[in-house]
């Protein structure tokens, strides 16, 4: 019996037929579901579980944190579930992709610890900006996106203005 | 128009197997976001610089390929389109929740699904980002006395852009299948400038197979043309096909093994609703719009409407986005099944006894118990909630 080694490291896809493979999913969603995808709903939903557990009445009683408790809405669960096949799905691809390994993604000319700090930042501003915004890349830009929602256009739209702003001033980090 | 998908809205299964699936399809989500390279952070921001623009060319090839899909499958009448989830805008909270949502990415290096993926492909900084998602959600949910009123202002309600601008999803779709080609050419023409003036390869291309992709969009998308006008030519406001029918008997055990799964909407004069109605169904607002109250039940609940024998079901009753279903006989046939006390006659035969006890235990729970356990939770509150919840995301 031979042993286990991980598959090597494989080019990504073509971008086009990623993103055709994409619409695929999402379109099965909207044919089986009635609505698309989605990835924020189901992180906050874990935070506010977290914070329940630690402060069960605090949770209850916040105006927005209280939405969470009561009646389960099917949509809200639907998204956990999701993002749940999304970690095994990404590992997936990770591993039989040969790109499975601890690592920090980040530009040469800053320290690990750096590159973390920015993480973290960045993902506070999106946990927030996402709640504020009812949505991300996922659920505004290519749920609501492609079922033609003005909103959802406007949103994303917004997202490269953000983003394409600030890269010159986060250049540091990344080149 | 009336198709057999969305199989969820149109009752083909519950949500036990929702959740089942739910799993699969993010499988498929997760695995071609990992392919697309969208598990790492320094591919994500390459868009931002102008010199990889997969961001740019994976979402838009996704949602082409979704729209035109939808499109096509609408205008064959496969899928009824107005079953399909259509979010509602709110403009100032979405430009800056969406600015906002940029500055993070750039600072990050992610957005929250390639977060999830960089995380299980084991880089760290994914990780790092999702435990400041989870902060950031917690932060305003914190904040959220202060920043409620900007959070609920400019509600716009339902804006679909081909209701906007009066055409089709196939004509939608086809425009947005130019806008993006348009873009991926714009993309790869600013790839190779870039690359040319720093001296290096630009990102490694593959035009014969991209210019088979590029067909085959277009040929979907005009596909979806030609079967958005083909159905046009049908009577322009077609009758809407009946709505589903639900015994009296099959509503009263849904009410009973699924209470927070529906809304049973009385369509009677509010008065007479106030006076006798369904156990748990909501009257019609007094006053106010129709379509608007329909509108705002969250679609992922079924609606169950009834009115007096006879009664017409309100155009507004369209509507609701979600599952539709009238009570066959309306309010007379579930209240002399269920709401009148059964007589057990002497004679009965087995059947007629097993039926009569089914009766009498319904007729004591949804009645002679109401002060303990009817109604159920106050359905106003359910559906602000659904509003103020808004995205799928």
């Amino acid at each position: 019996m031979s042993t286990h080694t991980a598959p090597v490291e494989r080019p990504l896809w073509n971008p086009y037929v990623a993103g055709i493979g994409l619409g695929l999913v999402l379109l099965a969603t909207f044919v089986i579901m009635g609505f698309g995808l989605g990835a924020s709903s189901a992180v906050t939903r874990t935070a506010v579980a977290g914070l329940h557990a630690v402060a069960p009445t605090y949770a209850e009683t916040n105006s927005y944190f209280s939405q969470y408790f009561g009646d389960a809405h099917i949509l809200e669960d639907w998204m956990v579930f999701e993002v749940l096949g999304v970690l095994l799905g990404g590992l997936l691809g990770a591993y039989s992709g040969g790109r499975l390994k601890f690592d920090v993604q980040k530009g040469p000319r800053i320290s690990v610890r750096g590159r973390l700090g920015w993480a973290l930042a960045g993902g506070v501003i999106m946990g927030f900006a996402a709640r504020l915004g009812r949505g991300c890349t996922s659920g505004q830009a290519l749920t609501g996106g492609s079922t033609f929602v003005l909103g959802s256009w406007i949103f994303m739209i917004a997202v490269f203005v953000g983003g394409y702003a600030l890269a010159p001033l986060m250049r540091r980090q990344w080149r | 128009m009336n198709g057999l998908f969305p199989l969820y809205q149109k009752g083909v299964f519950e949500y036990p197997a929702a959740m089942a699936i739910a799993v699969f399809l993010g499988i498929g989500f997760g695995f071609m976001l990992e392919r697309g390279g969208f598990g790492r952070a320094t591919i994500l921001v390459s868009q931002f610089y102008n010199d990889d623009m997969r961001v740019l060319k994976v979402m838009f090839s996704a949602i082409v390929t979704s729209a035109v899909g939808l499109a096509l499958l609408g205008g064959l009448g496969w899928v009824d389109l107005s079953a399909i989830m259509i979010f509602d805008t709110f403009l100032w909270p979405q430009v800056v929740g969406g600015i906002l949502l940029g500055v993070g990415f750039i600072v990050s290096g992610h957005c929250p699904g390639t977060a999830a993926v960089a995380s299980v492909s084991g880089n760290m900084d994914g990780l790092v980002t999702l435990v400041g998602i989870m902060a950031g959600s917690l932060v305003f949910g914190f904040a959220y006395p202060l920043v409620e009123g900007f959070y609920e202002s400019s509600a716009m309600g339902r804006q679909h852009l081909p209701e906007l601008l009066g055409t089709s999803w196939g004509v939608m779709a086809a425009a947005v299948t130019v806008l993006a080609v348009g873009l991926f050419l714009a993309g790869e023409w600013v790839e190779r400038k870039l690359a040319a003036r720093k001296g290096v390869e630009p990102p490694k291309s593959d035009p014969v197979l991209r210019n088979k992709l590029f067909a085959g969009l277009g040929v979907a998308a005009a596909a979806a043309l030609v079967v958005s006008f083909v159905g046009r030519t049908a009577p322009v406001t077609p009758e809407p096909a009946p709505l589903a029918l639900v015994s009296a008997d099959d509503l009263a055990d849904r009410m009973v093994q699924d209470p927070t799964g529906l809304f049973v909407v009385d369509l009677r004069d509010p008065g007479a609703c106030a006076a006798r109605r369904l156990p748990g169904a909501l009257c019609l607002p007094a006053e106010g719009d129709l379509g608007r109250f329909f509108a705002d039940l969250p679609a992922t609940r079924t609606v169950v409407v009834y009115g007096a024998a006879g009664q017409a079901v309100p155009a507004e009753a369209r509507r609701f986005t979600g599952r539709l279903l009238a009570l066959d006989g309306g309010f007379a046939a579930f209240h002399g099944r269920y709401l009148t006390r059964p007589v057990l006659n002497a004679a009965a035969s087995a059947s007629e006894r097993a039926d009569w006890t089914k009766r009498n235990a319904l007729y004591a729970h949804f009645t002679g118990s109401a002060a303990a356990k009817a109604p159920p939770a106050p359905p106003r509150k359910v559906i602000t909630r659904a509003v103020k919840k808004g995205g799928g995301c």
